[in-house]
């Protein structure tokens, strides 16, 4: 669906993507563009989005070249950044412009317009003008606008930006069913725990290049000489004694009661630990891991990179 | 990770809609016809065209009627006849408020989208970066050229339905003021399209369409004052708005001639045009 090939862009002299490689394959499903401000995330959807040509390398979107291909770009639905739209305009007649940008007319416009809407919850409110709308129903109604010509690959810029919590989980789910419903989406974000409970697939960006991709599970796999904090519930002193032995273990701090371990290669140090927990030598109560998550890895990810 | 063979999806159906610069201009052209200020303007641009129509009316009666013919033959020093009337019909204070009119609407038109950001997601769908331009030129030089039909056509309607082809106005008329009509047309609308894609505001596109034409009406006519040519006013659209009418209608009294004028036309349509392309490329549309 999606291939880049030592895809760049230059800004001039300023580089906004390093040459970055990566395929997205057919068929739904949410993939997470991760990284902080100006880490190349709106260069590299532009390219996809077919807004500007690569500088150098090549970006395949479905096969071809997206740039200024209408073949290609009806296939994709984006949802820009940020919380501009016209006033003085009505939500239904906005749609019903993009729609026929997209090359519907007539009857299907109209279906394709009312099952969009229904879509994102909002063909009750749709002839509200713009500036009525809450920062929610207005990113609903740039979502209805990508949705419109039924993209395979649908495209969004920050979309949680300014969202409240209980607007940001109903456009999560609404992402999900659209995934789940064989659209490919992808999601652009800075804010690592939005993206996390979005998808565990991701694209790491930093300084405009491409520091890792895959699951979150897989890229911690990348950083095994990285330490895994974890924390074991039970009897503090005893967890300490037998941690002492371990060979992973790279520091112990001890609280009330746990103990809280700074461990490497944990594939290798988990299951001696299950297994030393199921013959009953050890007092575990319970297993925390505090840094497998996305802030984790983006930190050190990042931190090898700075 | 697995490597998978890209596939081309099915091509879409693109014949269902309508090419996508008429539906760029059908759009903003119900913008526009939904700002009141059409309200103002169709009044005043009524009343210029009944005066006009009424003197066409007059002239009719001074055949018909030996008083009134007497009257106007006291008044013909005072009233302006032959192709300076003929000229008129697209001249005075109709171009100078078309000019309003036109920054007021065309101002706006590309400066809106750049302050909602609305290109990034029109280029996101099948539209070229041309449909986009030349929606926005047309329509941009379809209003004043709308504006301008009506006094183009409409008093020689009146002429030649109350006396014939022979009558008050010429048999030609419609050849000389449509071409002027469409020229001036083109060039505010290029002027007005190209000044508004400066701008970041839909009022600083405004500023900047009515600095523009009133900037080189100044200097046209301060490089006129210095060096004594009236070739120097071909530089502002303004005064090639008004000369065309005049050239096309045979009139003596322009102020410059016929190659200031194509010249003065055709470069600031180009260039405009040319600034207007530019600053609508996809890679001005950042998302």
């Amino acid at each position: 669906m999606i291939k880049l090939e030592r895809a760049s862009l230059r800004y001039g002299a300023v580089l906004g993507l390093s040459p970055t490689s990566f395929e997205l394959p057919e068929g739904g499903g949410i993939v997470g563009l991760l990284g902080p401000n100006g880490a190349g995330k709106s260069t590299l959807l532009q390219l996809l989005s077919g807004l500007l040509p690569p500088s150098g390398g090549s970006v395949e979107v479905f096969g071809q070249a997206p740039y200024r291909n209408p073949a290609v770009l009806a296939q994709i639905g984006l949802v820009p950044e940020g919380d501009r739209l016209p006033v003085g305009l009505k939500g239904r007649g906005w749609l019903r412009m993009m729609g026929r940008l997209s090359g519907l007319d007539g009857a299907p416009l109209e279906a394709a317009m009312a099952k969009a809407l229904d879509t994102v919850g909002m063909a009750e409110r749709a002839d509200l003008p713009f500036p009525r709308m809450s920062m929610g129903k207005r990113q609903r109604m740039r979502l209805a606008q990508a949705l419109m010509h039924a993209p395979k690959l649908l495209i969004l810029d920050e979309p949680f930006n300014g969202l409240d919590p209980e607007a940001r989980l109903t456009l999560m789910a609404l992402l999900r069913e659209l995934a789940d419903g064989g659209t490919r989406v992808l999601v652009s974000s800075h804010i690592l725990s939005e993206v996390a409970q979005l998808t565990d697939r991701i694209l790491l960006l930093f300084r405009g290049r491409l520091l890792a991709e895959g699951g979150i599970s897989e890229i911690r796999q990348l950083l095994d000489r990285h330490p895994v904090e974890l924390r074991l519930s039970g009897e503090a002193r005893a967890l300490a004694r037998w941690a002492v032995e371990q060979p992973e273990l790279v520091a112990l701090a001890l609280e009330e009661s746990a103990a809280v371990l700074s461990i490497r290669n944990p594939r290798d140090f988990l299951p001696r630990l299950q297994k030393e927990a199921a013959k009953g030598g050890l007092p575990l109560t319970g297993l925390d891991p505090l840094d497998l998550n996305l802030e984790a890895v983006f930190q050190y990810l990042t931190k090898d990179h700075a | 990770m697995p490597i998978y063979a890209p596939s081309l999806p099915p091509k879409p159906d693109l014949s269902m809609g309508q090419p996508p610069a008429l539906v760029i201009a059908r759009f903003d052209l119900r913008r526009i016809l939904r700002q009141k200020m059409g309200r103002f303007f169709g009044f005043v641009f009524t009343m210029m065209l009944i005066w006009r129509l009424g003197y066409v009316y007059i002239y009719y009666l001074k055949d018909q009627n030996a008083v009134i013919g007497k009257m106007l033959e006291a008044a013909a020093p005072v009233l302006s006849q032959g192709a300076e009337w003929h000229a008129d019909m697209l001249g005075g204070w109709l171009t100078y408020l078309l000019w309003f009119l036109v920054a007021l609407i065309g101002g706006g038109l590309v400066a809106r989208d750049s302050l909602y950001r609305v290109r990034p997601l029109m280029y996101a769908h099948p539209v070229k970066p041309s449909d986009y331009w030349i929606a926005k030129l047309a329509l941009s030089a379809l209003v004043p050229f709308a504006v301008l039909l009506p006094f183009a056509l409409l008093p020689w309607l009146l002429s030649v339905g109350l006396t014939g082809l022979h009558g008050v106005m010429w048999a030609t008329t419609p050849l000389r003021l449509l071409p002027a009509a469409l020229l001036i047309a083109l060039l505010m609308g290029s002027v007005a399209s190209g000044a508004s894609s400066l701008a970041s505001t839909p009022r600083a596109g405004i500023g900047w369409v009515i600095g523009v034409a009133l900037g080189l009406e100044a200097l046209g006519g301060m490089l006129y004052g210095l060096l004594g040519s009236g070739s120097w006013m071909a530089l502002s659209p303004m005064s090639l708005a008004a000369e065309w009418p005049k050239l096309l209608c045979g009139s003596a009294n322009g102020v410059f001639g016929w190659v200031p004028a194509f010249i003065g036309t055709a470069g600031p349509l180009a260039l405009w045009t040319f600034i207007l392309k530019a600053r609508t490329k996809p890679s001005e549309a950042v998302l």
